[in-house]
């Protein structure tokens, strides 16, 4: 270690004035001076401070819980997880879940069970806002069932999972025309005494095909 | 073809699809259906469960008839319209097929083909070729083929000897279908011709493809 400079600690303990030393000895000053400061600076608390500071504020619960309290307590606080996965398994889990869902769903949709089928519901309403339909599969309840036009050409499209059977239905046209499907196999009088129809679908379970 | 909108269905329908709600009538109509015809529309439905008759076709058309906004008395009219249907498809039923009490099932598929317009007859006809079986597929392609202007007893005719081919359920829909094609075939087959020529090629006819 070697010795400090006579003048350096003259001006370190006062005894010179710093703006006289040489530029070298000054620099060494301004160096020393600023250490000095942040040794003054209070400390951080140490991770181990840290640590227990945390216990501290959540206390371990009392020994008079119940261990179906305790499991509550357990399983509502927030824990960091941490899983290693080597990729080739990543990738193989991921391999995985494609085989799984392609072989559930066929063709890109999804299987209807046992006694469904699919409906196809198509219309073309040039210029429509929004184009619904409401029937006996749904309650006739409104905002359940929405065609869509995804390349805006007015020919409106969805289909469905229903029951096999018979489904009276008609299309509201946005919101408040109520149209019976132009394209439909089957209409019905809906019984209401002013010679309106619904349309009628009858829905094959995918089953009862051969 | 995009499957999103059958996909988002799929997850917001019940495990059976996507269904009507079920549960008691009485759950399901108040808040729907005007309240000026609510007390009648529940008394139509009382006597329905009173007489063993199906609900659930009173429900539903009072349900629609909420949801286009039919003015009250139209309403009930057509609710008990309903009821008068499936008293006569019961009766048909005990007729065509004596002896058993005819399930709730295949009461609503006669009241719903004689909704379609076929008569008493051909239905209890239809019914007594093949009473171990759901009625409906048989209803509907004999209301298809007169819908399409063949000749009802014609048509019975034809869906009887198809069924007796090996042609059952919706299979018969597809006999409907075919006499349909021939019908619009270029060149014209009359009815007739076409049903003539729907039965020469039994049990043979074609299978609507999936959708």
């Amino acid at each position: 270690m070697s010795p400090i400079d006579p003048r350096l600690q003259e001006a370190l303990d006062g005894e010179r004035d710093p703006g006289d030393l040489p530029v070298d000895l000054r620099e060494a000053y301004v160096r020393l001076i600023s250490a000095a400061e942040m040794l003054t600076v209070t400390p951080r608390l140490s991770v181990a401070s840290r640590v227990m500071a945390e216990i501290r504020r959540n206390p371990a619960p009392a020994q008079s819980e119940g261990p179906a309290r305790r499991l509550i307590r357990w399983l509502g606080r927030p824990r960091a997880v941490t899983v290693r996965l080597r990729p080739v398994w990543t990738l193989a889990l991921a391999a995985g879940l494609a085989t799984v869902l392609l072989l559930q769903w066929p063709n890109g949709g999804p299987t209807p069970g046992v006694a469904q089928g699919i409906a196809n519901f198509v219309g073309h309403f040039p210029g429509a806002r929004s184009v619904e339909v409401v029937g006996s599969f749904n309650d006739w309840s409104r905002g359940t069932l929405h065609l869509s036009d995804e390349n805006h050409d007015g020919i409106w499209h969805a289909a469905a999972v229903l029951p096999a059977g018979q489904h009276e239905y008609m299309f509201v046209v946005d919101g408040e025309r109520w149209v019976p499907d132009p394209l439909a196999d089957r209409y019905v009088d809906d019984g209401f005494g002013a010679g309106q129809q619904n349309a009628l679908i009858i829905v094959r379970a995918v089953t009862a095909q051969p | 073809m995009s499957w999103m909108p059958v996909l988002a269905l799929a997850l917001v329908a019940s495990p059976s699809g996507l269904v009507a709600q079920t549960g008691g009538p009485s759950t399901r109509l108040p808040g729907r259906v005007p309240a000026a015809a609510l007390p009648a529309i529940d008394s139509i439905i009382a006597a329905a469960v009173a007489e063993s008759l199906p609900t659930e076709p009173l429900v539903q058309k009072a349900l629609e008839g909420s949801a286009k906004n039919i003015p009250a008395d139209r309403l009930v009219n057509g609710v008990r319209r309903g009821l008068l249907q499936l008293r006569q498809a019961r009766a048909i039923l005990t007729r065509a097929q004596p002896g058993q009490p005819p399930p709730e099932g295949h009461i609503a598929a006669v009241a719903a083909a004689l909704a379609r317009g076929l008569s008493g007859p051909i239905v209890e006809r239809l019914l007594t070729v093949a009473p171990d079986e759901a009625p409906g597929p048989a209803l509907h392609a004999a209301a298809d083929l007169i819908a399409h202007h063949f000749d009802p007893d014609s048509a019975a005719d034809l869906l009887v000897e198809a069924h007796s081919k090996g042609l059952h359920g919706v299979r018969l829909l597809d006999v409907a279908l075919a006499a349909d094609h021939e019908l619009q075939r270029p060149g014209g087959r009359t009815p007739s011709e076409a049903l003539a020529h729907v039965r020469s090629i039994l049990p043979n006819v074609p299978t609507p493809r999936r959708p």
